[in-house]
């Protein structure tokens, strides 16, 4: 049955279910056709996207940013300061253009399992015959997330860097020391600080627990969350640079979603997204009967309702909401072996740079989505 | 592995670095085969002065450079070396005497006097420099040792050539005093106590 739909759900020994047994195979030209260069191209659509949104208050308004920040966010855009990486999600079908969901841009994870194990996986399967010598991977994730820290460094002319997210997650924790380890790997030395613990100094710099100033960081913590927390003013005004740049406000916002659509209207990998504000222009796409109610700050699937002829169908619930929403087309996921899947391809800057595949058995990714490994053959 | 131009991976990526023992789903991996051992990283010659004349009797030839390094070492000194409240907090750690004060907008704040220098890559035009500091107190675990502004402890202060990791040099982040903490983070408090994420997820997406 998966292989009618143009990519392969193999299991190595007979068990559809995750472990390192089973895998997607995708060909090259389903890899370099539908999704290495459509991340591309959807990437620099983005990026015309924040060079709109970042010069039109009307449109920082529409995406819920709050004013004290409009002027960092062009500045910081002005100045192309340096982004690290995102993730952008597809719906991916092995045969039809590839969908975008949304874009990670601001704090994705699941970076090891993509960029590491992943190739791991394929390296020992390899070497033990049980894949073919000729099977490939599309990951060369960390090999460019190194080399991007070296153009971050010499950017900024730091020899290190710090590096934050919060108390209590293992798993931010992990992707966090993943790209320590990336960046140490780059020749940048690294400190790490919980975002809970980092203090305010009397010169107005950040700190460190060791009283260090926090001259550059990469955090993995939303924008949107510091922009409305006590310490949002000083991010700005410490003079700390940050990775991801504050422009990426623009793009880690759902917001984002019915721009495009305006902007690249028809576009084979978009979806029609519409602001809560445009309900007329939503019902006049009769031929859509699903819509995607997606609040404009929200992550890994919480409080997404579908919508269906003007009616809740299916949700997930979730603390976001708060800000307003946008609606999407809806789209089903590609179901193999009753599982929904999802394709999130990676960017490090503007080069793609690999994808992760991600199973649920609901319709809804949610965040306890599994991870599985993929070849090219 | 066969390698090509085609090739859509990495034809080879750092493992031994990247290994972690965390706790993600993925992966029951057999893969004893690839590991590797850790990589011992270079290190160095360094010497420690305790003042430029100490540093001009023993290179004779690098007046210039002893002078050079002392006063950058000064001048990273202030910047990075711990700072405490008060002269008291700063003796306990360094010992009687062994504390400055620094007069930063209108307030007192304390840091150890520079006890020498440590210089490296000798024969280049800049040679390399850190501040060191020592310490009398009984009560500290650097008494009598060498001890960078970031806290790392190089041995007995009695001795002054030094073999030093490769990262001894560089640069550190400036230390200041903090005046308050906890100003990021409200949202995840806020959204957490909702209730329904499982602990141990972040807030990546």
């Amino acid at each position: 049955m998966a292989r009618d739909y143009g990519f392969h759900f193999h299991t190595m020994h007979g068990q559809a279910y995750w472990d390192e047994t089973a895998y997607y195979q995708f060909t090259l030209e389903q890899i370099e056709r539908d999704l290495e260069s459509p991340t591309e191209e959807i990437h620099q659509m983005c990026l015309h996207v924040v060079d709109v949104v970042s010069k039109s208050e009307e449109r920082l308004s529409q995406f819920a940013i709050p004013s004290d920040y409009w002027q960092a966010i062009a500045d910081s855009w002005q100045a192309k300061e340096p982004s690290l990486y995102s993730r952008l999600d597809f719906v991916y079908d092995g045969k039809s253009p590839a969908k975008l969901l949304e874009n990670n841009a601001d704090t994705p994870t699941s970076l090891y399992e993509s960029g590491f194990w992943q190739w791991l996986w394929l390296e020992n399967n390899v070497d033990n015959n049980k894949l073919s010598k000729r099977a490939d991977q599309f990951n060369s994730l960390q090999e460019k997330l190194v080399n991007r820290f070296k153009v971050i460094a010499d950017y900024y002319g730091i020899n290190y860097l710090h590096f934050a997210c919060c108390k209590d997650t293992d798993e931010d924790r992990g992707t966090v020391q993943y790209l320590q380890d990336c960046a140490k790997e780059a020749g940048i030395g690294d400190y790490f600080v919980h975002i809970e613990d980092i203090g305010l100094g009397e010169n107005g710099d950040l700190t460190d627990l060791q009283d260090q100033v926090i001259s550059h960081c990469f955090k993995l913590y939303p924008w949107e969350f510091m922009q409305r927390e006590e310490f949002g003013p000083h991010a700005l005004k410490a003079n700390t640079a940050w990775i991801e740049p504050i422009w990426k406000t623009i793009l880690s916002n759902k917001a984002l979603l019915p721009v495009l659509w305006q902007e690249f209207k028809g576009h084979p990998n978009l979806l029609p997204a519409f602001f809560e504000s445009d309900m007329a222009s939503m019902n006049a796409f009769s031929n859509v009967k699903k819509w995607v109610k997606k609040p404009l700050y929200s992550r890994e699937g919480a409080n997404i309702d579908i919508l269906e002829n003007g009616k809740m169908s299916l949700s997930s619930s979730g603390p976001y909401g708060e800000e307003g929403f946008i609606y999407q087309a809806h789209t089903p996921l590609p179901k193999f072996a009753d599982n929904y899947t999802l394709i999130g391809s990676w960017l490090v800057d503007d080069e793609a740079a690999g994808i992760s595949v991600r199973e649920d058995k609901s319709a809804i990714t949610q965040d306890l989505s599994r991870y599985m490994p993929h070849i090219i053959l | 592995m066969q390698t090509n131009s085609k090739q859509k991976r990495s034809s080879n990526i750092n493992l031994s670095k990247m290994r972690k023992a965390f706790s993600f789903k993925p992966l029951a991996l057999g893969v004893a085969s690839v590991l590797l051992s850790a990589c011992s990283g270079g290190r160095e010659e360094a010497v420690v002065f305790k003042s430029v004349d100490e540093c001009v009797d023993a290179l004779p030839s690098m007046a210039q450079k002893c002078e050079t390094a002392y006063r950058g070492a000064l001048t990273e000194a202030a910047k990075t070396a711990p700072k405490y409240n008060t002269r008291n907090d700063c003796e306990y750690e360094f010992g009687n005497n062994q504390c400055q004060t620094i007069n930063n907008s209108g307030n007192s704040i304390f840091m150890p006097l520079m006890a020498g220098y440590m210089m490296g890559n000798l024969l280049a035009p800049r040679p390399y420099y850190q501040p060191m500091f020592t310490s009398s107190s009984r009560y500290s675990s650097y008494r009598n040792n060498w001890v960078g502004a970031d806290g790392r402890n190089f041995g007995d202060s009695r001795r002054n050539k030094l073999n030093v990791s490769s990262g001894a040099f560089d640069k550190k982040p400036a230390v200041t005093r903090t005046m308050s903490r906890g100003g990021f983070g409200s949202s995840v408090r806020a959204k957490a106590s909702w209730g329904s994420r499982s602990s141990g997820k972040g807030w990546g997406g």
